[in-house]
């Protein structure tokens, strides 16, 4: 696999896969992050997005996940191959 | 059969919120018999008991949890239980884990196995699983865990029975032995289905416009059910309690008896259950939104608006149920993770213009203002409780409450149907749970009202009375008048009782919104239950006996609010004193039930103390700009 662009989960775009790369930080987020499926290596998929500047969905592991873009921004995602 | 449990076993079911495990509680001992209180806490979870063979099963229904690290009160209390920190440890645990999200499942199982504790699973959501394009093959899975595993419906209740057997006969021993937990290789294969009927419907009701709409329109929905719908079992509260006062009336003969049986015991009785209707069908509602899966969107839409005035997505749920009546609106706030969070929800859900403010609205409105204004002024009414509410929050998330913020991290679980068995479960816990806590208090408090209002007797009103109405004609030439004497008697006693002459010593505090010695009385008549108000008024008025309606004013009442006429030969009632006492109502915190609740949800007395001080203030405040200002532009 050719090296990927690091990007920041709340840059994904719909219809791109990406794999989560890093959690930021130690502490109740990540934990929650973690506890939620959202590990390194785990493939993630934006879904849609709330008005306004509100939350974003993500699927992960077969299921779908909200995330604020605040706590979205604390995960790093590497571009993985192909569209879907 | 073996284990340490005996005869006697207690299971924990432990899992993510939204796995199943209520459901599956009910399909385990078929009901949800009690809530469990954690010692020290206001959290509160289910536990049934059910025989299998010759073995009490107890099972408990444990608070959420995502792993073994506490965020919320709830998941705190969930942990302490799990861990035998309150009271003693389960003898076992089923881990009730959904299939849907497998890999995640299966890390937070690993952490409960380290635990070291005899573990049964129970996995939920097959269909879902499959239907989302990720199936599951047991076979392997069981293969992999080497612990007992049971495929369960939390919807249908298939493979309940197994559980129940499993939980049961597990031998305890050979559980807890260490076992090394395998690898388990999260689901990475390809999805199969291209595209869900969840992923059909999200495209809708996450739309950027559709989705707003849709939420607008569950949310009229609602209301129709609790305004509508509600409306014929309200009427028919009040025929049975109308019933049953006449029917003692008959029975008792003596005054005071019979007074406390008809105006404290029953009408006390009858305004608790007077809610239940629309609290049954809100909760039935709220429940079967929940279980659909929709809820989660609500909170997905509405999370930067309720966030940008410092309460978040999850306050959803118990402010909108605050329309109908705060108090399981105020216990609804659970959901939310921060404490912060939370109270701000719980003080700030009162000003919600709950269903029971509604019957001093239509009588005020009746008596002094046009339909085509009427319906306007309810609308603004409405709209003030839920600006005072706003800014109120976003005065305590900068003062008292500052700083802190629940996390959203929230699963948007699949749509699906929800089942009429546990929505009905669920009304019918919350309607228990209802009349144990708030109804109790409503009783008390109308009861001791009726007290206040009742005593004095002296002898001397009576005497005079009977006098007049021996003096009015016989026959039906006489009826007429005798019944205005009766009514006038009522008012006479009630106008010297230790009520009214509470509400006269207090009279001169609501002296600058304009309010008179009776409508004060109603104020402190109100603080039991708001329904009281219109009642009271009727008996001060010399009305004999007026109801309380929410959809038509009682005509004689709206007659005398305006014709009234003071000492000074003006009338002590006007449109602008009218609409400072609606604005009063719609502010004030008269309600002992929600302020019960506060108490019970925030577990101290400071947060309904502050909840009543502050409402009763802006309350004030409010109704005396009203009269003043209007007076001086009208002037």
């Amino acid at each position: 696999m050719p090296a990927s662009l690091i990007l920041p989960l709340t840059a994904a775009v719909p219809g791109h896969r990406y794999v989560v790369a890093t959690v930021r930080g130690d502490d109740a987020l990540a934990e929650r992050l973690r506890a939620s499926g959202v590990w390194a290596g785990a493939p993630i998929e934006r879904l849609a997005a709330a008005p306004f500047g509100g939350p974003l969905l993500f699927r992960l592991h077969g299921y779908r996940l909200a995330l604020r873009r605040s706590e979205a921004g604390r995960v790093d995602v590497a571009a993985a191959e192909g569209a879907l | 059969m073996s284990g340490g449990g005996g005869a006697r076993r207690t299971v924990a079911l432990v899992g993510r919120a939204n796995a199943g495990k209520t459901a599956l509680l009910m399909h385990l001992t078929g009901t949800l018999q009690r809530p469990v209180n954690f010692p020290g806490s206001s959290v509160e979870c289910v536990e049934s008991e059910v025989a299998v063979g010759g073995v009490t099963l107890r099972v408990v229904d444990l608070p959420g949890l995502a792993s073994l690290q506490a965020h919320s009160r709830d998941e705190q209390a969930a942990l302490d239980m799990l861990l035998g920190r309150a009271g003693t440890a389960p003898d076992l645990l089923c881990a009730v884990i959904d299939a849907s999200k497998l890999a995640v499942e299966l890390a937070f199982l690993h952490q409960l196995r380290r635990l070291g504790r005899p573990l049964v699973v129970a996995l939920t959501k097959l269909d879902v699983a499959a239907s989302e394009g990720f199936p599951v093959a047991i076979d392997r899975l069981q293969q992999a865990l080497g612990l007992p595993l049971v495929v369960c419906d939390g919807r249908t209740g298939a493979g309940a029975a197994a559980l129940r057997d499993a939980l049961a006969g597990t031998d305890l021993a050979a559980l807890t032995a260490p076992v090394a937990m395998p690898a388990v290789a999260p689901a990475t294969a390809a999805r199969a289905v291209d595209r869900s009927l969840t992923d059909a419907l999200d495209r809708w009701l996450l739309h950027p416009l559709c989705g707003p709409l849709a939420l607008v329109a569950v949310i009229v929905a609602m209301f129709q059910l609790v305004f509508v719908v509600a409306d014929p079992a309200i009427g028919w509260i009040e025929m049975a309690q109308e019933w049953f006062g006449d029917l003692i009336g008959g029975l008792v003969a003596h005054d005071a008896t019979r007074s406390f049986l008809v105006d404290g015991l029953v009408n006390g009785v009858g305004s608790s259950l007077v809610f239940v209707p629309q609290i049954a069908l809100l909760y039935a509602f709220v429940t079967a939104v929940e279980a659909s899966g929709y809820m989660a969107r609500a909170v997905f839409l509405l999370d930067q608006p309720l966030r940008k005035v410092g309460l978040s997505g999850k306050s959803f749920v118990p402010l909108t149920s605050s329309f109908a009546c705060a108090i399981p609106g105020i216990a609804a706030s659970r959901i939310l993770g921060d404490e912060r969070d939370r109270i701000a929800t719980v003080v700030t859900a009162p000003l919600m213009s709950c269903s029971a403010r509604l019957p001093v609205y239509v009588v005020m409105l009746a008596a002094f203002f046009p339909p085509q204004q009427a319906g306007l002024l309810l609308f603004l009414l409405y709209a003030l409780g839920v600006v005072v509410a706003v800014a109120m929050a976003l005065l305590l998330r900068r003062t008292a409450l500052k700083g802190g913020e629940s996390l959203l991290v929230m699963e948007l679980p699949a749509y699906q149907r929800p089942r009429l068995r546990l929505v009905a479960a669920h009304t019918l816990f919350a309607v228990r749970s209802f009349l144990r806590t708030a109804g109790t208090v409503i009783l008390v408090a109308t009861v001791v009202v009726w007290a206040l209002a009742y005593f004095p007797r002296p002898a001397a009103i009576g005497e005079s009375f009977a006098q007049a109405r021996a003096a009015a004609p016989a026959g039906e030439a006489g009826d007429e008048r005798r019944a205005q004497l009766d009514a006038q008697k009522a008012a006479a006693y009630l106008e010297q009782s230790w009520l009214a002459r509470a509400g006269k010593a207090v009279q001169p505090v609501f002296a600058p919104a304009g309010f008179d010695w009776r409508i004060t009385v109603g104020v402190l008549a109100a603080f039991p239950a708001r329904e009281l108000v219109v009642p009271t008024l009727g008996t001060l008025y010399s009305l004999g006996e007026v109801e309380a309606a929410s959809d038509a004013a009682d005509e004689r009442l709206a007659a005398s609010l305006r014709d009234t006429v003071g000492p000074d030969g003006r009338p002590t009632l006007d449109r602008l004193t009218a609409l400072a006492i609606m604005v009063f109502f719609a502010l004030c915190s008269q309600c002992v039930g929600t302020l019960a609740a506060i108490r019970r949800e925030t577990h101290s007395w400071k947060w309904p103390l502050f909840t009543f001080g502050y409402m009763t203030a802006l309350a004030w405040l409010a109704a005396v700009a009203v009269q003043q200002v209007g007076r001086a532009l009208l002037d």
